[in-house]
C-alpha cells in the first residue's frame, strides 16, 4: 500500500514536476525523505524559503518544472521575493505548503500564521487552494499545470486533515 | 584611481561574454553590466535581494554550460544560508562571484560587516566549497578565466573599492529578460 506522501510525489511528477527544493516541516517529513531518495528528479534542500524560491526560479530558467516544498510559516518571510521575483517575472513555481495552524493544530503559536496564510497569498494575487481530504491527493499535482497556465507561482495549502493527522 | 565594481565588470565582461550564463545582482550591478555589455546570456535580477546565488545554483543543475552568479557582500549576507547549500549541492559548472566592496552600494554605501571582522572566503570554505579564491581588482580577470576553464564549484571573493557611477534603470520588460535568457540557456 502506498503512503499519502508517495501519492503526492507521484501526482506532482505525473503533472511534469521534475525539480524540487524543500524547507523542513514535520508534516512533510516523509515527502522530503522521498525527494532525497528519488533519482528521477533534481532535488536541493535549502536553508530558507526565499532561497528555495530562488533555486526554483533558476531551475525554471533552465527549462525545468520546479516545486517548492515548505511550511506555511515561511510564507511570512517569502513575501518580498514572491512579489519581486516570482510575480514580477511571471514564474510558474508550484508551492506545496503544509498548513500548520489549521484545525488539528496543537501548538498555539502556529495558529496566527495559519489563519493569515490564505488571505496573505490572496492579497498578493497568488492562486491558492486548500486541500483538507487525503482522498484528493491525486488532484494536488494539477497545481503544476495550473502554475504553467497562470504563469505565476501557485500555492497548495495541505491542511492537517489532508494528512490524516488532525 | 579607484577600482570599483564598475571597473571590475568592464574588465570581466570580455571573459564572461559567450563563455557563461550570468545571473546578475539587483540594483547597480545589473545596471552596470547592462550598460557595459548587454547580452541574452545575462539575467538581470531586478528585485529579490540576496537570491542571485540561489537562482544561479538552480540554473546550474539544469545545464552543462558554465553559470556565473554575480553577487555582492551585502546581498549574500542577507541570504547567508545559500553558502551552506552551495557547499553541499552546487554542481561543478557553478561559479559564485562575490564582488566585495564592503558597502551596501545601491543604498548609499553604508558599510557592511565585511569591512569589519567578517571574512566571506572563510565562511565559504567552512561550508565545504572546495575551490575558494580571494583576489583584488584586475587579478580577478585571470581567476575568473581559471574558474571557467576548470571543474568547480568555485567561489570568488573579489575585493574592490566602494562607489558606483550614476546609471539609469534597465529599460526592459521583465518578461523579455526572462524569455530572452531562457532561449539563451537552450541555444
Amino acid at each position: 500500500m502506498t503512503t499519502i506522501s508517495e501519492e503526492l510525489l507521484a501526482s506532482l511528477k505525473d503533472n511534469g514536476a521534475d525539480f524540487f527544493a524543500s524547507v523542513p516541516c514535520k508534516l512533510l517529513g516523509d515527502m522530503i525523505n522521498l525527494l532525497g531518495a528519488d533519482d528521477s528528479i533534481s532535488y536541493i534542500p535549502v536553508a530558507r524559503e526565499e532561497e528555495g524560491l530562488g533555486v526554483c526560479a533558476g531551475a525554471f530558467l533552465g527549462g525545468k518544472t520546479p516545486v517548492l516544498v515548505m511550511q506555511n510559516t515561511g510564507l511570512g518571510t517569502i513575501v518580498t521575493s514572491l512579489y519581486s521575483l516570482g510575480l514580477f517575472y511571471n514564474l510558474p513555481i508550484t508551492m506545496i505548503v503544509s498548513h500548520r495552524g489549521s484545525p488539528g493544530e496543537k501548538i498555539g503559536t502556529q495558529i496566527p500564521m495559519g489563519r493569515a496564510s490564505r488571505p496573505l497569498m490572496e492579497l498578493m494575487g497568488i492562486p491558492t487552494f486548500n486541500f483538507s481530504d487525503g482522498a484528493d491527493v491525486a488532484k494536488v499535482g494539477r497545481l503544476v499545470s495550473h502554475a504553467k497556465a497562470a504563469q505565476k507561482p501557485v500555492v497548495g495549502l495541505l491542511d492537517f486533515d489532508f494528512w490524516g493527522k488532525g | 584611481m579607484s577600482y570599483r565594481r564598475y571597473e571590475l565588470l568592464k574588465d570581466l565582461a570580455p571573459v564572461l561574454d559567450g563563455q557563461a550564463l550570468v545571473i546578475c545582482n539587483i540594483g547597480f550591478p545589473s545596471q552596470e553590466l547592462y550598460e557595459i555589455n548587454d547580452s541574452a546570456n545575462n539575467f538581470y535580477m531586478l528585485g529579490s535581494m540576496g537570491l542571485s546565488s540561489s537562482i544561479g545554483l538552480g540554473l546550474a543543475t539544469t545545464t552543462d554550460k558554465k553559470v556565473v552568479s554575480i553577487d555582492g557582500d551585502g546581498s549574500v549576507l542577507m541570504n547567508l544560508g545559500t553558502l551552506s547549500t552551495i557547499g553541499n549541492y552546487a554542481p561543478s559548472n557553478y561559479v559564485l562571484l562575490l564582488v566585495d566592496n564592503c558597502a551596501y552600494g545601491s543604498t548609499g554605501d553604508q558599510p557592511t560587516h565585511t569591512g569589519g571582522s567578517t571574512d566571506l572566503a572563510a565562511i565559504a570554505r567552512a561550508t565545504g566549497v572546495a575551490h575558494v579564491h580571494e583576489c583584488t581588482e584586475r587579478d580577478t580577470i585571470d581567476v575568473l578565466q581559471h574558474c571557467l576553464d576548470t571543474e568547480g564549484p568555485h567561489v570568488i571573493v573579489a575585493k574592490v573599492d566602494a562607489g558606483s557611477p550614476k546609471l539609469k534603470p534597465i529599460p526592459m520588460d521583465p518578461g523579455y529578460i526572462r524569455d530572452r535568457f531562457r532561449q539563451a540557456v537552450n541555444s
